[in-house]
């Protein structure tokens, strides 16, 4: 269960102060797959990066199942975000150095509570839920952006977290491509029955969602489940 | 810092290594190797000019340790006995006794100023391996008179003319031929010249050897005095052992008891000094050079990876993997250059043995030694390691939100 209460960052740009996330307050169940839709400025990624402790607020607070984050440290922050969470990156950021095995593998690598052989085995797991298993020792360069963008996918869910933030991951692919990692969120979602928060600019995306968030100027103007609309 | 958490780091470097850029990768060893070879060369090379000096006054002049006229004194006083007490010590391997005269040297129409020694031919086999000098002719034997030995720059080149010469000669004396010299006491006699050596040691060289029955016949003192006394000792003794011994035994009561050390401390001592000097200067410049490169390797990779940094604190890397990982890849990226440096260095070491330096007063190869090496890689991996860990350190503790936006 993720609560966040009143929400707020603000950037500051020479003397001009912009509100990027203006008072938001909102709760995301879990096993929820949330849609945060929006135009380009509207504070869509912000919020994501501010639910996923990669930025911190201005003010607020963020609750993710009984803990409030903004009281961790930085080395708290980052066991957090290990055992708890997941992330899909618009532009896949995977390690080039590492091949696909290795990239997907890494999260569990620095997990205390796996060995070795678990972490392989479940490295593996994951690849062949991706179909890509036969892939394993190229590199991200010698694949496609759909699969790399499934590769970024299988990294994010190694680790089981509860839950997974995507940044518009289907930004650079296709439509084919797209259909097919949103395919896998929601499979992954019903499966694994993980809350995942994504952020999408592109219509059709809405099938996929639970809920939908719509942000405009740093605030929530619409919150509704997928058909419906309620604020 | 957990166990997992540095394999993490040292697979992150390893990969970064094997499958980045090939060639910053070996331009970076190459400029590590040559640094090593830089910080090692100088000084092994002053070295082995320090050891090829002291070898040749060992082997040519004074022996390990050396007994000479106490201030004031012409001779050793007492030479004879003392000579029989050095010998009769334990660790001298032979002592033998040196008597120089002043001469003039003539043949045809040139003339040359020399120092004649005196020597005990049999003894002196012991002492100094001129005998294994021969380049024409032979060594003197026990009985010879009228016969002398001279240095290859003493009896010089027909073919080159008087004014080009180096360094002034009889002018081409070969094996048998004869030659005058003139004392300066009224002795003048004519000697055949039995043997023709090359030492490579300058002052060795410029001189010519005479036995000391006949030196005897010139100077009657020399058969029971002596300008200084020459001790060699036997393997496994020390030139501070002998010297000591020969100061418990009395000898320092007949002459001035020196080691060649001693000596040379007091020869040598300045240019002993400068050669530390440029050695630090050396040291110095190449572990700033070292550490410059290497700052800006990693500072390089580090700035071009700064997104990458970002994503992997993002997913839950911690900072201290990322600042291990380009740690390991300076750890890495110095090993390897040290060992090439090492590698250079006994190529060049090899060589020099080979083709070593000759000047007119002495010839050098590399002395190294394994702790030299041991040393100079020790600065040289600190250095690297400073020179990688402070930007590494510096892009860790960046934000994710700056690293990302990169």
């Amino acid at each position: 269960m993720i609560i966040i209460e009143n929400l707020r960052k603000t950037y500051r740009m020479g003397d001009v102060e912009v509100n990027a996330l203006d008072g938001i307050t909102l709760n995301i169940a879990k096993g929820e797959f949330l849609g945060i839709m929006g135009a380009s400025g509207s504070g869509k990624t912000t919020l994501l990066h501010m639910l996923g402790l990669l930025d911190e607020p201005t003010s607020g607070r963020i609750t993710i199942d009984d803990v409030d984050v903004g009281r961790l440290n930085d080395y708290e922050k980052t066991q957090f975000r290990l055992y708890k969470l997941g992330y899909v990156f618009q532009d896949y950021a995977l390690v080039p150095d590492l091949t696909v095995m290795e990239n997907v593998s890494l999260p569990a690598m620095l997990r205390v509570d796996r060995t070795e052989e678990q972490t392989h085995a479940g490295s593996f797991e994951v690849l062949q839920k991706i179909g890509l298993c036969d892939r394993r020792d190229h590199l991200p360069r010698e694949l496609s952006g759909g699969q790399q963008q499934r590769v970024s996918i299988a990294r994010a869910m190694v680790n089981k977290p509860d839950i997974l933030f995507a940044d518009e991951p289907c930004a650079n692919l296709d439509s084919e491509n797209s259909r097919l990692v949103l395919d896998l969120f929601k499979e992954i979602n019903e499966e694994f029955h993980q809350t995942i928060v994504m952020v999408s600019h592109e219509d059709w995306h809405k099938d996929y969602f639970h809920r939908i968030i719509r942000l405009k100027d740093g605030k929530i103007i619409r919150d509704g489940t997928n058909g419906s609309s309620a604020h | 810092m957990g166990k997992k958490e540095l394999k993490v780091a040292f697979l992150l470097a390893l990969r970064s290594l094997q499958r980045g850029s090939r060639s910053s990768v070996i331009l970076t060893i190459l400029i590590i190797g040559m640094c090593f070879t830089n910080m090692i060369f100088l000084p092994s090379m002053f070295n082995g000019i320090g050891q090829s000096i002291t070898k040749q006054v060992v082997d040519y002049e004074v022996g390990n340790v050396l007994v000479s006229p106490k201030s004031g004194d012409q001779y050793v006083a007492d030479s004879g006995a003392t000579l029989d007490l050095i010998n009769g010590m334990p660790g001298v391997e032979r002592a033998t006794p040196h008597f120089t005269k002043g001469a003039t040297l003539k043949y045809r129409q040139r003339v040359l100023g020399v120092s004649v020694r005196a020597i005990s031919p049999s003894d002196e086999k012991l002492i100094s391996p001129l005998y294994t000098k021969m380049v024409a002719g032979s060594y003197l034997g026990e009985a010879d008179t009228g016969e002398v030995i001279i240095g290859r720059p003493v009896a010089g080149d027909a073919s080159v003319r008087q004014e080009d010469e180096f360094q002034a000669s009889l002018g081409g004396v070969r094996v048998g031929d004869s030659i005058t010299i003139d004392y300066g006491n009224g002795y003048v006699k004519d000697y055949r010249v039995k043997g023709i050596y090359y030492t490579g040691w300058s002052q060795a060289d410029s001189a010519v050897y005479v036995t000391s029955t006949d030196m005897a016949l010139v100077d009657p003192k020399a058969l029971d005095n002596a300008d200084y006394i020459t001790v060699k000792a036997k393997p496994g003794y020390s030139e501070t052992f002998i010297k000591n011994e020969l100061l418990a035994y009395g000898v320092g009561g007949n002459g001035k008891v020196q080691t060649t050390a001693d000596l040379l401390s007091k020869s040598m001592g300045r240019a002993l000094q400068s050669f530390a000097i440029i050695n630090m200067v050396s040291l110095v410049v190449s572990i700033i050079i070292t550490t410059v490169v290497l700052f800006i390797v990693i500072t390089i990779k580090t700035i071009s990876s700064r997104k990458q940094i970002g994503i992997l604190k993002a997913i839950g890397v911690d900072k201290e993997v990322i600042m291990h990982n380009y740690g390991f890849q300076v750890i890495i990226l110095g090993i390897l250059g040290i060992i090439l440096g090492i590698i250079l260095t006994l190529v060049l070491a090899a060589y020099m043995a080979y083709h070593p330096i000759v000047t007119p007063e002495w010839s050098a190869t590399l002395y190294i030694t394994p702790m030299d090496l041991l040393v100079n890689s020790v600065i040289l991996f600190i250095a690297a390691i400073v020179a990688g860990y402070v930007p590494a350190y510096q892009i860790s503790r960046e934000d994710i939100q700056t690293a990302m936006r990169t």
